[in-house]
């Protein structure tokens, strides 16, 4: 049983990001499996509004989905906080199996208790580092360099930690900053460092990877309680068709990112097993600082489901 | 008695915004300084100066309000006669009035949604910050009521009916609408 | 039809003498109505989410730097300055106003406190000379236009969040073509002020040259504070508006020593009014322009005017045209908030260039400042000078003429934007 719905779907990031494929392979599972009557209408550039409002105005009903980053979230869901624990993930499929496996099962219980409904969890990619000063191969050599960081907690303790003056900026002026030399490097995934231009600005990339942080395909509660039980499973399993579309286009477009950037003349290292164990245990003090705000189930049970999938 | 209480709760709003702008003025500065001077910046600035700039925008909004601060386009109402203008002013008071109500009423709603999330970096509760909408609404609400309550009444001065036509107005208005 | 409602909803409010802000608000109610999806909660949610900008800071601090500066006798000096300069030449007076003007515009973000410096004393001083009184008060109404195309400017801040286009780069790409309108100005009184019969200004010598230029140099270093400290990438448009500010108080208060303590209550008080004046005004924008997205109201318009996508520069020809109508009778923050939303879609489907748009965009705007019958600069001259405002008026039109000239050519000629804005980039 289906009815006409009209699904506004709010994104903070560009239409030509890989969500864009994601929801495109949504949106045809949605038309086979409801004869055309669930439409997505998605909103890019937060044409309306950011990541955090258009989560809040999912809570209170007004509008009915949004795809977002995590770390936004962390106000609302402190669990979520989990996520920016720098180098957590090892590989994308360590990070793949623990959310669409019983963590993330965890992780939508709390998630639905604040009035959300994830759908999937979708990728934003690892988060590697840029900068214009030195190839970054051990954690010293991040001590004195400017970086601009998110304006969270985690990410700005992680650097700080190392040793780096962590500035939050807005987005929009992280090109001019790195090109005047204001700040020295940013953190970002590759998608984004190529679409922002940025390698034109920066002499280094380093594959970090020092966080993961998931997409969230979030549903407003209050309307979704409102739905059939036939729309409902139409949306949870397109939502997983869009998703694996969404990974696989992100896979391959992190190759050619990173080839691009390369091309462009920006030097590319990766950390060596020895380097990312040292910076891993360096980092155990950022864990430790927010095991509590996270919650130390939270922490204590991914940590032993990666310890298993690692063994 | 009652004259002099309001009069005594705007000169609190007006000291209220000067240490507020004073304040977020001085937080930005420090700021700028440190990460030069001591190559640190306080994460917590960042937020705090957002809020209070939150803070004064609103607060300030009622007392702009109260003083007829809004710019409104006047070149229609400036073409009519004092009844013509009262009626006017009736209208446009009435839609000022459901624009605040609702304005009001919406946050009021959200409110729990606001609670229940806090601040990144200061952990305050977003209550404190977005709540200040009902502050707004509601006070603006009961201006525009007071003002319909007198037009009904016959009891408006022609000083506000000139500022509603908007004449007489101050440098310090010009400057706002530029 | 959508979009009927929004225009006959907003104007019809307007109309009525509901303040712009809650014109807007009001035609986001009327949207939710009309789209079946009324909900106070969208309401409050945006007007709230529109003050949580940190970018939007930058707004009251160089308000606050402004009003410092003309508090602490900064735009005196930098009058003095230019009389010391280019007083001696025929048409010099004239001259002293554009030069002053540029150097306030880089210093100040609002055409009306520009203006009200520079007639409050230039005027007097024109009049006694022998020139043509409303001409004179024109080209100063039409010299103060030009702070908000040069930074700092409210109108680039206001724009660069409602659009989401790096106001760093609106910046830099504002100080050329602010230039020009000065140029253009000068130019045009050079030709329609040749024949007032005028006693120029004796020529200042080396030494109160020298001096002129000392007692300016605290107000001149301003400028490079602001577009130095941005250009460099030493701060943040925020931050450089900040540090203006603090700069400012510290000249007025111990170098100049013409601000009080005492008065730096009311300045701080009438700041923090003004701030929140436009902000409201921008929170109750995100309302409506929530409502304009979530209705697609962009894409009906583009419906509409599907030919003129492919060729951009007809598009920014009829937009500049329909910016200039608006002009006339709306103010200069109104009319940026309400049409920004709705433009900027299709701007970027025709593929011109954000920054570009944006700088022609405000040019239009601040031209609109002295546009009849709503002109704001023209009240200012009109209420500082004591001239009937209809004189004023009549006064402006050549200079009108010209800046509306040096509009389109920038139309004509993109480059004329672009290619300095890469040198200063
Ligand atoms: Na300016
Ligand atoms: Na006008």
């Amino acid at each position: 049983e289906f009815n006409a719905r009209n699904i506004r779907v709010s994104n903070g990031i560009n239409a030509d990001h890989p969500v864009g494929n994601g929801i495109q392979a949504m949106q045809k599972c949605l038309d086979e499996k409801s004869g055309g009557k669930l439409k997505l209408t998605a909103f890019w550039g937060g044409a309306l509004g950011g990541d955090l409002q258009a989560t809040q105005a999912l809570r209170s009903g007004v509008q009915e989905a949004v795809v977002t980053s995590s770390s936004p979230l962390v106000g609302i869901v402190p669990a979520l906080g989990v996520f920016d624990l720098p180098f957590l993930f090892a590989s994308a499929d360590e990070a793949y199996k623990v959310m669409d496996g019983e963590f993330g099962d965890m992780l939508n219980k709390k998630l639905d208790d604040a009035g959300l409904v994830n759908l999937a969890y979708w990728e934003n990619g690892f988060r590697n580092l840029s900068n214009s000063k030195r190839p970054v191969t051990k954690w010293e050599d991040l001590e004195g360099m400017k970086v601009r960081v998110m304006q969270n907690n985690v990410f700005l303790d992680t650097f700080k930690n190392f040793g780096a003056n962590a500035t939050p900026m807005a987005f929009g002026e992280v090109f001019s900053a790195l090109e005047t030399k204001a700040i020295d490097a940013q953190e970002n995934p590759y998608v984004t460092i190529d679409t922002s231009k940025f390698y034109e600005v920066q002499a280094y990339v380093s594959e970090t990877k020092h966080a993961y942080t998931p997409f969230l395909f979030l549903f407003s509660k209050a309307i979704f309680n409102t739905y059939t039980a036939d729309e409902q499973k139409a949306l949870r399993d397109c939502a997983a068709v869009g998703r694996d579309v969404e990974r696989s286009v992100i896979a391959d477009l992190n190759k050619t990112s990173l080839e691009k950037i390369q091309a462009a003349g920006v030097k590319f290292n990766t950390l060596s097993p020895e380097e990312h164990k040292r910076i891993l245990e360096k980092s155990q003090v950022v864990y430790e600082k927010h095991k509590a705000d996270i919650g130390p189930d939270v922490v204590d049970s991914v940590q032993k489901i990666l310890a298993d999938l690692r063994k | 008695m009652i004259k002099t209480l309001i009069d005594l709760f705007y000169r609190f709003l007006n000291i209220l915004l000067v240490l507020m702008l004073a304040g977020m003025a001085l937080m930005v500065f420090v700021n700028v300084v440190m990460r030069y001077a001591a190559n640190s910046g306080i994460d917590l600035s960042e937020e705090m100066s957002r809020y209070f700039f939150v803070w004064i925008t609103f607060v300030g909004a009622i007392v702009a309000h109260r003083e007829h601060l809004h710019l409104g386009v006047e070149t229609l109402v400036t073409h009519f006669g004092r009844k013509g203008r009262l009626v006017l002013m009736g209208i446009s008071n009435a839609i000022v009035l459901l624009c605040s109500g609702i304005f009001f009423w919406g946050t009021w709603v959200q409110l729990p949604i606001n609670a229940s999330m806090v601040a990144p970096v200061s952990g305050l509760s977003m209550g404190w910050v977005y709540g200040i909408g009902m502050f707004t609404g509601g006070g603006i609400f009961l201006i525009t009521l007071e003002r319909l309550v007198r037009l009904a009444l016959g009891r408006i001065t022609d000083e506000e009916i000139a500022a509603f036509a908007g004449e007489n107005l101050t440098l310090e208005q010009m400057a706002e609408r530029t | 039809m959508t979009l009927l409602v929004f225009v006959g909803s907003l104007l019809g409010a307007m109309a009525v003498g509901v303040p712009v802000a809650f014109s807007l608000m009001f035609c986001g109610v009327v949207l939710m109505w009309f789209m079946g999806m009324f909900n106070s909660q969208i309401i409050a949610q945006n007007m709230i989410a529109g003050a949580d900008t940190f970018t939007l800071l930058a707004i009251p601090f160089f308000i606050l730097a402004g009003e410092l500066m003309n508090s602490g006798g900064l735009s005196r000096r930098i009058i003095d300055f230019a009389i010391a300069c280019v007083g001696h030449i025929r048409g010099g007076l004239g001259i002293v106003a554009i030069v002053a003007a540029l150097i306030m515009s880089s210093i100040s973000g609002s055409a009306a406190a520009d203006t009200a410096a520079l007639a409050a004393i230039l005027i007097p001083m024109m009049a006694k000379a022998g020139y043509n009184v409303p001409r004179s008060g024109g080209l100063i109404a039409a010299g103060g236009i030009i702070a908000p195309v040069i930074p700092p400017s409210m109108a680039f801040i206001v724009f660069g969040v409602a659009a989401n286009v790096s106001i760093t780069k609106l910046f830099m790409a504002g100080i050329f073509p602010g230039f020009l309108m000065g140029v253009s100005l000068i130019i045009t009184w050079l030709i329609v002020a040749r024949k007032d019969n005028v006693q120029p200004l004796p020529k200042a010598s080396a030494k109160e040259r020298v001096t002129a230029t000392g007692r300016a140099a605290w107000a001149l270093g301003m400028p490079v504070i602001i577009l130095g400290g941005i250009k460099a990438g030493v701060v943040t448009p925020t931050e450089a508006a900040v540090v203006a500010a603090a700069y400012a108080l510290f000249v007025g208060l111990f170098i100049y020593r013409e601000l009080k303590v005492s008065d730096l209550m009311h300045v701080f008080l009438s700041a923090a009014k003004t701030t929140a004046v436009i902000m409201f005004l921008v929170c109750a924008a995100l309302v409506s322009s929530w409502l304009i997205t979530a209705a697609n109201i962009p894409a009906e318009i583009t419906g509409y005017i599907e030919p003129l996508i492919d060729n951009p520069k007809i598009l920014m020809f009829a937009i500049m045209i329909l910016v200039l109508v608006v002009g006339t009778a709306l103010d200069l923050t109104p009319t940026i908030l309400i049409l920004t939303p709705v433009l900027m879609p299709i701007i970027k489907q025709a593929g011109i260039d954000p920054v570009y748009f944006g700088v022609l965009f405000i040019m239009n705007n601040s031209i609109g400042l002295i546009t009849p019958p709503v002109g704001v600069v023209l009240n200012v001259v009109s209420g500082v000078a004591r001239i009937p405002l209809g004189r004023v008026t009549a006064g402006v039109w050549p200079f009108l003429l010209a800046e509306t000239i040096v509009l389109f050519l920038l139309v004509l000629f993109p480059d004329l934007v672009l290619v300095p804005a890469s040198w200063l980039h």
